[in-house]
């Protein structure tokens, strides 16, 4: 997957006259290696779904946001990491740090969080990796506020859809193509290329994105800490973000 | 590679905000000018202060700017041939909106006048750069359904008539004011003419031409526009391929004169759902899904949010390399001619209450 994701990314970097990067450990931790340092990469950031939520959020499109609602099933996978993205993906959408967190969690199967956010907004997550090897991830986000919601799932459904549905005599499949740039790259892949990107156009970004990633961190740690003790776990006077 | 120092004209037509962004943020291109068509689309231009310098006559821009190498034709239909003949006087090369013109003879004046000039013309007909559609392509290649037999497509849309009057203006979008049919109130002009990409596409993902086409009317859902709003076309293929079209204005609108949020009342404003069966199978595809979804402000109304229309990024990367290296781009005039051949066999179907055959 490395090599086929730097191959894009070297693609871009000539196209745009940008400076040289390396994306490392793509599968656990993915990062960029560029002449600047290492610099986290949160490509959930650069998916056109989570920029058009935040532009709702931003453009007061929604207005006076009250909860985020997020759910998300995988196919195996680390479950911290799994929690840590949405944590991440809820404070930037909202612009607001965690208060507090109450975590109830199966081991390192499933984990049911209701957060406080410092700007009063409740959010819940819930997550597990026990789908069946090799079906994709099933997630859902929506914001719900006075005035709107918003959601990355249309209307009466509860599975992501697609852009194509393929019923042939091999079978079924789907296929959803986001970036004519990066076609034939997958959905995750083409998220962490627009992200090394991103932080290769603009290098306080990167710096940004390391604070975000240690604070995450925190976050899956007080995870952990409110599971093992059933109680609420405060992170006001804490840097989270 | 060096940006290509370009210019847009007459900034009426739909697609003009997108090359607001576009012309903008492409690095291959260098925005030096703009010309409005009247100073009632001056003064819409002004509200999105691109920075970019505009004139009212597009003499008056090349003469403050001779750098200018290419242009966006954003203009009513019946505005092309006349800039056409301007811009390749001058071997300017040309970015055509997507109905160079209805009239067979204008357009063949087109193709001369380009070949003599030996400028560039691409037509802009962006569906070829979608992702969606690269990857339909890529599965019919493939032979995920082996030989196809059938194509149905939508291309439906609000109407944008009342931001951009020349589109419910027979004279302005077909080129002249002809009736439908005998006893039709209505004019040839509609919602027809705003959407030649499924007339492409079948073309592009089969391989082959129009046989024969049938088209037919609905009553409008807009009283009052003189031009169609609905309508239904199917037909043959010369390989055989059966197809059905909805290329209607079938998504009410509010009635802006400045396309902004809230524009739509359906809850998606834009639809291009291709369906492709073969001997082996079928794909069905959404070019512009799946999206974010809110019933947020300004009008509380369930909304499709889109997040994807990158098409431009391909289209343009095409443009400026046929202009640098003087290479004619896959969408030209030569290519698009059938497909508008076949946009004028709808309206003869229309009027003649009959299938019409292209020889």
């Amino acid at each position: 997957m490395t090599t086929n994701i730097n191959g894009a990314l070297d693609r871009l970097i000539r196209k745009y006259g940008l400076p040289p990067g390396e994306i490392i450990d793509a599968e656990h931790s993915p990062a960029i290696r560029t002449h600047g340092g290492e610099f986290a990469l949160l490509p959930w950031r650069v998916e056109r779904r989570f920029i058009e939520l935040k532009n709702l959020i931003d453009n007061n499109t929604l207005e006076h946001v009250s909860t985020l609602r997020f759910a998300s099933i995988t196919a195996g996978g680390d479950l911290l990491r799994q929690v840590a993205r949405e944590l991440d993906l809820a404070t930037w959408l909202a612009g607001s740090p965690v208060a507090s967190l109450f975590a109830a969690c199966s081991g390192r199967a499933a984990a049911n969080l209701i957060v406080k956010l410092e700007s009063g907004i409740r959010l819940s997550i819930e997550c597990c990796n026990r789908l069946p090897a090799g079906r994709e991830t099933i997630d859902r986000h929506k914001i719900i506020a006075r005035r709107g919601v918003a959601s990355d799932r249309v209307v009466d459904t509860q599975v992501p859809q697609s852009s194509i549905y393929a019923f042939t005599h091999k079978g079924d499949a789907r296929h959803t193509d986001t970036d004519a740039e990066l076609f034939g790259l997958s959905e995750p892949a083409t998220a962490l290329v627009r992200a090394a990107f991103a932080v290769l156009r603009d290098p306080a970004l990167g710096a940004e994105w390391n604070t975000a990633a240690a604070a995450s961190q925190r976050l899956i740690e007080a995870m952990i800490q409110s599971d093992a003790t059933s109680a609420v776990v405060s992170l006001q006077g804490k840097k989270t973000t | 590679m060096k940006p290509v120092k370009i210019a847009m004209v007459s900034l009426t037509h739909g697609h003009t905000r997108k090359y607001y962004q576009t012309l903008n943020e492409n690095r291959k291109l260098d925005w030096v000018a703009s010309c409005a068509e009247d100073a009632a689309a001056r003064d819409v231009y002004d509200l999105y202060k691109t920075g970019v310098p505009c004139y009212l006559s597009a003499e008056e821009m090349l003469d403050k700017h001779p750098d200018i190498e290419a242009v966006v034709l954003a203009s009513a239909n019946n505005r092309h041939l006349e800039q056409v003949r301007f811009f390749s006087a001058r071997g300017i090369d040309i970015l055509s909106m997507k109905i160079p013109t209805f009239d067979m003879e204008e357009y063949d004046e087109m193709i001369a006048r380009c070949d003599e000039a030996g400028i560039i013309c691409q037509v802009e007909l962006e569906l070829h750069y979608n992702p969606v559609v690269l990857r339909l392509k890529k599965l019919l290649e493939e032979g995920a359904v082996g030989k196809i037999l059938s194509v149905q497509a939508t291309n439906i849309t609000l109407s944008p008539a009342w931001a951009f009057s020349w589109q419910g203006n027979p004279e302005a979008s077909f080129g002249k004011r002809v009736p439908l049919r005998p006893g039709d109130p209505r004019f040839r002009g509609g919602a027809l003419c705003d959407h030649p990409h499924v007339f492409d596409m079948i073309r592009w993902l089969t391989g082959s031409d129009f046989d024969y086409l049938f088209a037919d009317v609905a009553p409008n859902l807009r009283p009052d526009l003189e031009v169609e709003d609905m309508l239904l076309v199917n037909g043959k293929m010369k390989d055989g391929t059966t197809f059905l079209f909805d290329p209607s204005w079938s998504r009410l609108e509010e009635r802006l004169k400045v396309p902004g949020p809230g524009w739509e009342v359906f809850p998606k404003r834009m639809e291009v759902n291709i369906t492709v069966s073969g001997e082996d199978g079928v794909l069905v595809s959404d070019c512009f899904g799946p999206n974010v979804y809110h019933n947020g402000a300004p009008n509380d109304r369930y909304t499709v949010q889109y997040t994807y229309f990158d098409e431009w990024i391909g289209l343009i990367d095409e443009f400026v390399d046929c202009v640098r290296n003087r290479t004619q781009p896959r969408i030209n005039l030569k290519w698009h001619r059938q497909t508008i051949r076949a946009m004028n066999a709808c309206y003869e179907s229309i009027s003649l209450l009959a299938p019409a055959r292209l020889a």
